[in-house]
Formats: C-alpha cells, structure tokens, sequence
C-alpha cells in the first residue's frame, strides 16, 4: 500500500468515528445512534407537500376498528388539524 | 392520527419509554389489531379528547403526509394544505397551528390542560374520528395539541385572511 492510499484510508477511519461520535452525542449514546440509523432514518422523509399542495386522501381506521373514513371526508366546513404520531 | 410506531420495543426504544418511567413499552405493530390495541390504550390512559383516527397496515396517511414520526398539518376548507410542520420532534411545534388558528378565528379562549388529568373532564367528548362530527381538530400524539404560547410564524405557513370567531 503506497502513501496515498494509507493516508486515505487512515482520513477516511478517522471521520467515520468522528461521525459515529457526534451521532452518538446527539442521540444520546452509541446505541441511539444505531438505533437512529437502523430504524429512524430509513423511515424519515421531508415529503413532497408544500402549503397550498392538494391536501391527499387516504383512507382511515376509527377506534373501533370497524369503521373506516377518509381524510378528505372530513373537509370542507372549517380547516382540519392533522395531528400524526405514535404513543411511544 | 396514529401512525406507526417510533420507538417500539423490538427497534429503537428509548429509556424514557421504559417500564419505571413511562411505561410506554410496545412492539412495533404488526398487525391492524395490535395498531388498534395500543391506540386504545393511548386514548383511555391520557382520556384523549379529540377525533382519533389509525392509519392501517398500508400506511397510506403515513406515506401520502410523511408523518412520521409526528407532524402536523391544517388541511384549509378548499382541501389545500394550509400549514405543514416539520418534522418531529425536533420541528415539531404545535404552537404554530395554535397561531395559525388563533390568526384565523382570534384569541383562543381558554388555555389548553397543561396535564392529561387537566383534560379529563373533556374525556367525555371524546369520539372516534370515524364517529365524530368535523371539528378543527383531529386526532393524536402524546404531546398536547396546542399549547399555550406564542411563536414566531413558520416559514410554510399561509397568513390567514379570515377573522371569525370559533
């Protein structure tokens, strides 16, 4: 292996753990940082929507489990607040 | 609107989540069943009162708004996306649909709880979104879905032209 190659390589490790380290200290442990890599990051996306994009429809279950209605059923009197998330 | 879930027990679990803290300690879901098991559980341990609804197994809402893991929108009454939040939890912020509201309807009239205990006499209002009549809030997510204090405008917001009163 000539210089250039060791020296690359060598940069290259380097910044790969400088990486993990800043991702380990924003998520609060080199767990969460794989965590965050393994299951957030494949999951999150800006989207394409923008203010005054036709809001989508997609169909919805209520509590029950029985029941089904669809965003756009529930527009047009008054705006509609989306409220998305998860319990955990 | 529950979406799936983002830090079940078999991905990325938090310690907050844990069983001496929250007690928040699901599976990621992998059936309709279980999506309606923990959102019930959701709706009846903070006696949720707004419209609930649960994005199903094709995760359409999920995809169709990108909202995971929490964001917000105001859909106006043309149908067109008036506001879109970024995303959670970092950008989460519902004090900006608050400011969005209160800019199109004026001041709001009573602070919203500040506890889920706060809001439990609301809990009899509760419905399911399915069930319920359109009001100006729909469902979910643990964090509050106002809360009392100014913010700046956001950025994707569209200034309301509109006064009435709620």
């Amino acid at each position: 292996m000539n210089r250039f190659w060791k020296w690359t390589s060598g940069i290259f490790g380097v910044l790969l753990v400088a990486a993990f380290a800043g991702l380990s200290y924003m998520a609060g442990s080199p767990k969460d940082a794989y965590g965050m890599v393994r299951y957030a990051l494949p999951h999150m996306h800006r989207g394409t929507l923008k203010v005054g994009s036709d809001a989508p429809d997609a169909r919805i279950v209520a509590l029950d489990g029985v029941s089904r209605f669809h965003i756009r059923e529930r527009t047009g009197n008054r705006p509609l607040v989306l409220i998305f998330g998860s319990f955990t | 609107m529950y979406v799936r879930e983002a830090h079940p027990t078999d991905e990325w679990q938090m310690k907050s989540n844990l069983k001496d803290k929250d007690d928040v300690c699901y599976a990621q879901p992998k059936t309709l069943e279980q999506r309606l098991a923990i959102a019930n559980d959701f709706t009846k341990r903070f006696k949720f009162p707004l419209p609930f609804g649960i994005d199903d197994m094709s995760n359409a809402a999920n995809d169709a708004y990108a909202a995971w893991p929490e964001r917000l929108y105001i859909i106006d009454e043309s149908g067109h996306i008036a506001y879109r939040g970024g995303m959670g939890p970092f950008n989460y912020n519902p004090a900006e649909v608050r400011e969005w509201l209160a800019a199109r309807y004026g001041a709001v009239k009573h602070e919203a709880p500040k506890t889920p205990a706060e809001a439990a006499p609301a809990a009899t209002k509760s419905a399911d979104f399915g069930a319920a009549a359109p009001t100006p809030a729909a469902p979910s997510t643990p964090a509050p879905a106002a809360t009392p204090a100014p913010v700046p405008a956001s950025k994707e917001s569209r200034p309301p032209t509109v006064r009435e009163e709620l």
